[in-house]
């Protein structure tokens, strides 16, 4: 059996074997495999901006906070069901994407950063002054409602979709030529790709799953406030499982969030205080012994396709 | 007839620092130009204005009769202006034809079949796969060179071309560019190596300074009173 065929087996196993776990899980299990969706989705949507163009957004956590004030929002004071809640918070994300990106992304290298972490912070004050309709400071509570099944499964559905558009995104000629602007942005416009629109359309996509699932998080947790759906942790969180997996690759950012999210659990229940140190040093060490994540490590030593 | 490039009192300053100062060329279609001039004295300014890459600060530049400046880099591109860079830029994380791939449309099947077919006129067709910032400088330029013509662009501007490049190697990119005239297209390039112009060009232009010197077929500019002492002083 060729690799790929045994890949593709694997995958299709352990899809088989998380759409019946709810059905003899744990409730722990169930939560505990809804978040590592989340987070597979949230470091795959960051990896297509910053992994591919290499504009680093350092503010990501922005749209997973829109997405989860705009479900919540429609949830308690309209009425609307969770899963039409979160299709909207997808939308709001690419609508906040859309106005910040236009201007944002002229900006290059730790400027763009710089300014994605500054938008973060603007959005968590304007979120607690406007009170009347997000209760400000004190946070927002939502309708009693026992969905962490449902959720379990349109999360894992968002991990999927986020890396299947990473797969198609990767393997075709647009995915090139984001790379081409990660590369060399003045060479990829002198071959006539039009730099600016390939960024916004990535940012774009970059934006939806975290929309998306930031309304998902915020209809499971049942409370949300400004200091829990806009930390700039999240946005560490994701960029540590990309680099670690291997930024620019297809797996890279679910190879990431998978290793990061089971030993932090893993870690968390033994040694509470370890944690941050733990993560700390995972950081540093990514960073200075193998800046291409393991993925990316594993491409430039065995030649691996862009399938990868 | 219509020239491919008019360059109209071109002016470009950086600063204190006059790099092109109202620089004038024509080009008829169809021929080899050459640009030459010592250090410092233009060259890749104009280059960068007629691209795009910089923005003039005076003066017209008109393609193929409609004005370009103004213009973004990529436009200008897609209208048909190809260019080479003096220090290459090929996309070092991509292969040499994922290179070439990225500047296509439509069909990819058929756009791998010609990235293969330049590649493999410039030799490198064993190392398609290979990521071109692991080729060396020479391969490298030759990837840059063949990427130009993955757009079929009418002009094409190449900042130094024969630098870094082996003989052998360099008969055969001579040869091309010869044939790309012969098909219709504008070649104007930038080099030092004064074999390479004299024996290509059929028209050179001379920068000092910022300014043009001196215009004419290779014999005449070398036997330029003003074109020696720029090179070599008085």
């Amino acid at each position: 059996m060729s690799p790929t065929r045994l890949f593709q087996g694997g995958l299709v196993v352990i899809a088989a074997a998380l759409a019946v776990y709810p059905v003899f899980g744990t409730g722990y299990g169930v939560r505990a495999l809804l978040q590592l969706f989340m987070w597979i989705a949230l470091a795959g949507s960051w990896n297509l901006i910053s992994g591919l163009t290499g504009y680093v957004s350092f503010g990501h956590v922005a749209f997973f906070g829109i997405g989860a004030y705009t479900a919540a929002i429609l949830i308690t004071n309209a009425g609307w069901s969770w899963p039409l809640a979160c299709i909207v918070a997808g939308v709001a994300a690419c609508g906040l994407a859309l106005l910040i990106g236009y201007p944002c992304l002229r900006l290059k290298g730790p400027y763009f950063a710089i300014a994605m972490l500054g938008l973060n912070e603007v959005l968590r004050a304007l979120v607690s002054y406007f009170e009347g309709l997000t209760g400000g400071g004190s946070g927002l509570s939502l309708p009693t409602l026992q969905a962490s099944v449902p959720i379990y499964y349109v999360m894992g559905v968002c991990a999927a979709a986020v890396t299947a558009l990473t797969y198609v995104i990767i393997t075709s000629r647009f995915g090139l030529r984001l790379m081409t602007i990660r590369e060399d942005e003045v060479a990829a416009e002198a071959m006539g790709i039009d730099t600016a629109r390939h960024k916004l359309y990535a940012f774009l996509l970059s934006a939806v799953g975290p929309g998306i699932v930031g309304g998902l998080a915020a209809r499971d947790q049942g409370y949300i406030e400004p200091i829990s759906v806009f930390p700039l942790a999240t946005t560490i969180t994701m960029i540590v499982m990309v680099l670690f997996g291997g930024k620019g690759t297809v797996w890279g950012p679910v190879l990431g969030a998978v290793v990061l999210f089971v030993s932090q659990e893993i870690v968390w229940a033994r040694f509470p205080y370890v944690h941050q140190l733990l993560f700390g040093a995972i950081i540093v060490a990514v960073v200075l012994l193998m800046p291409r994540g393991v993925l990316g490590i594993l491409q430039i030593k065995y030649r691996l396709p862009r399938t990868v | 007839m219509t020239a491919a490039l008019e360059v109209d009192a071109v002016k470009k300053s950086f600063g204190g620092v006059t790099a092109v100062n109202g620089v004038s060329l024509r080009l008829e279609p169809g021929r080899i130009y050459g640009l030459i001039g010592p250090n410092g004295s233009g060259k890749t300014t104009l280059f960068n204005c007629v691209t795009g890459v910089e923005r003039r600060d005076a003066g017209r530049i008109l393609f193929q009769g409609e004005r370009i400046d103004g213009l973004k880099p990529w436009q200008i591109a897609v209208k048909g202006v190809g260019r080479t860079f003096q220090v290459t830029r090929v996309f070092p994380e991509l292969s040499a034809l994922e290179n070439l791939l990225v500047v296509t449309r439509g069909d990819r099947a058929t756009a791998e079949r010609r990235g293969r077919e330049l590649l493999t006129f410039v030799k490198l067709e064993k190392l398609a796969g290979e990521y071109a910032g692991n080729l060396s400088y020479g391969q490298q330029k030759l990837v840059e060179f063949v990427r130009v013509l993955m757009r079929d662009p009418s002009l094409i501007l190449l900042d130094e071309p024969a630098a870094g490049v082996n003989r052998t190697l360099l008969n055969d990119l001579l040869d091309a560019v010869r044939r790309l005239r012969d098909e219709g297209k504008t070649v104007l390039l930038v080099e030092h190596d004064m074999k390479v112009v004299m024996g290509l060009c059929e028209v050179v232009f001379v920068l000092d300074h910022g300014d043009k010197i001196a215009e004419g077929p290779p014999g005449v500019i070398q036997a330029d009173e003003r074109v020696i002492e720029a090179y070599f002083g008085r």
